[in-house]
């Protein structure tokens, strides 16, 4: 479904001593994505998680290897091109706008303005009230309202591939596991594969698949069972019962 | 009576397909092409016949009238004077606006000075669109002013709006209000190829309680240039706030200087100002929502500009 061959990625590093230098955030990383297959993404802060998913979607540019999705090579694709061969991304830090309203992203999202589509959109959603469509998409929202309109746009485009990046960030916690559950009616209703990247228990314990990046490169993968002890090896995320206690207690954090 | 390109200019300006209902004046090249009075809103030109005074009597509620004025005369420039007065207690619409059709060398242009005098507990809303049309080569100019007095407890919103097609527009805004009166501007300027474009806004919050907004929205494309300065000053307790966004791309130049002046020490004044590209992720997610980048940034600045 969606194969990654070799994948590296490299930016010029800024605090190199010696002149000009590279570093490498994503460092030669193979693996493929089955169809209708849900995976989360962890690892710790800085490990190229964001990276790696932003490079599927072609916001990062691959410094070298292939990406190929449905069969078709598409690294050297842009984002516009790849979303219309299916691929969906909800953003991490999400862009807010002056006079675009949420029924603009969604029409645009879902290619149609037309009022009962849209609304079957939300219904699907179901924790956006009808009243959110004519909310401009800017600095008057809260950082959860906007990660609301991230997944749902996401949602609209009947994606074959969705990937989510740390889609609960500023969500409040009774709406965490409805998200989950969305995402994993989309898997079954329209066999989406979906990737998600993310520290969050209900996400991680949700997934099919778990890839664990650490310094750029795969460190894991596999169920979650068999993740909990490099997870608390690395200091990333913490699967012990002292987690359980604490407020952020749904975050491997 | 109207032509194609009457209509055309009819219809971007003041979004008429048709001769309005209710009162209205229609100016062609410098002269009155049409006019309807009603038994509320009259319509009567001024004295030295430069222009016209509207009259609202007081208590009108819910009515409207609209005054564009029409260009298409090589060589003409077209300077009229238009007094506004609202009764009070009225609530109105003044749809204004002009389009100027250049299919020659010859320069056209157009001032209009408005004065509105806006009565006690009023309230106006006036929009006021610029276009102008042709592949003539002659300069296409549009300088507006306008003049606002509010009376107590008035309300103005303004929309003012300059999409397309005028090579220079020099725009000058000043009002005084009095207490409890409030006075909403909005501005949106689109300028391209090498158009110069300029705004100077001068607002006085005399009375206690008077408060004002304005908000300018500029796109800068290709070798335009913009300029917009915005001065509240306050001699009263009152509020004024201004927020100036721009939009600079390709070459485009602007200078935007807001100025606050409080005279009063219970007077709370603020402003809010950037210039700058699109941002990228805003691009980035409209792309990633199915949109090339040309169609992304199409649909930001109407986004901007709406």
């Amino acid at each position: 479904m969606l194969e990654l061959k070799e994948i590296y990625f490299t930016v010029p590093d800024k605090e190199a001593e010696n002149g000009p230098a590279e570093k490498t955030i994503l460092n030669n990383i193979s693996f493929t994505f089955e169809k209708g297959k849900f995976y989360g993404i962890t690892g710790p802060n800085g490990c190229g998680k964001t990276s790696l998913a932003k490079t599927i979607m072609g916001i990062n540019k691959a410094t070298h290897g292939k990406i190929i999705y449905n069969g078709k090579e598409i690294t050297e694709m842009s984002i516009t091109d790849r979303a219309r061969e299916g691929i969906a991304y909800g953003f991490q830090h999400s862009a807010r706008f002056k006079g675009v309203t949420f029924r603009d992203l969604l029409a645009i999202a879902a290619g149609t303005d037309d009022e009962g589509k849209l609304m079957d959109i939300l219904a699907r959603v179901g924790f956006c009230s009808l009243d959110f469509l004519d909310k401009p998409v800017d600095s008057t929202l809260s950082g959860g309202e906007i990660k609301k309109i991230e997944l749902a746009t996401t949602i609209a485009r009947h994606p074959g591939l969705a990937i989510y990046d740390e889609p609960d960030t500023g969500i409040d916690l009774w709406t965490i596991e409805p998200m989950v559950k969305l995402i994993k009616r989309q898997i079954t209703d329209y066999e989406t594969t979906t990737i998600v990247v993310s520290h969050n228990k209900a996400f991680l314990e949700a997934a099919d698949c778990l890839v664990l990046i650490k310094e750029g490169q795969i460190a894991y993968t596999g169920d979650l069972e068999g993740a909990k002890p490099l997870l608390s090896d690395l200091s990333v995320c913490r699967y012990t019962d002292l987690c359980e206690g604490e407020i952020d207690a749904q975050c491997y954090r | 009576m109207l032509n194609a390109i009457d209509k055309k200019l009819l219809k971007a300006v003041a979004d008429l397909d048709h001769m309005p209902k209710g009162p209205f004046n229609i100016r062609k090249n410098g002269k009155l092409l049409s006019r309807e009075v009603s038994g509320n809103i009259n319509i009567e030109s001024n004295e030295d016949g430069t222009g016209i005074v509207v009259t609202v009597k007081p208590g009108v509620i819910d009515e409207s009238v609209h005054i564009p004025v029409i260009l298409s005369q090589a060589g003409l420039h077209d300077v009229v004077y238009n007094t506004f007065i609202i009764g009070e207690g009225a609530d109105v619409t003044i749809v204004a606006g002009c389009g100027i059709h250049c299919a020659g060398s010859g320069n056209e242009g157009h001032e209009g000075i408005h004065e509105f005098r806006v009565g006690k507990n009023a309230t106006i809303r006036y929009q006021e669109k610029h276009v102008a049309t042709g592949e003539g080569k002659g300069k296409r100019t549009l300088n507006p002013t306008t003049k606002v007095y509010l009376d107590e407890n008035a309300v103005v919103e303004m929309e003012l709006t300059q999409i397309g097609g005028v090579d220079e527009a020099k725009r000058v805004n000043e009002a005084e209000l009095g207490a409890g009166s409030a006075l909403i501007v909005t501005e949106r300027i689109l300028t391209e190829g090498h158009q110069i474009a300029v705004s100077e806004n001068n607002i006085v919050l005399k009375g206690d309680n008077s408060k004002t907004n304005l908000v300018s929205r500029s796109v800068i494309k290709e070798d335009s240039k913009q300029d917009f300065y915005a001065n509240v000053e306050a001699r009263a307790k009152s509020f004024g706030h201004i927020e100036c966004d721009a939009i600079i791309m390709d070459n485009g130049v602007n200078e935007t200087v807001p100025a606050l002046r409080a005279l009063h020490p219970d007077a709370e004044l603020t402003h809010e100002a950037s210039i700058g590209k699109i941002a990228n992720d805003q691009l980035i997610k409209l792309m990633s929502l199915g949109l090339t980048y040309d169609e992304s940034v199409d649909r930001i600045i109407r986004g901007f500009l709406k």
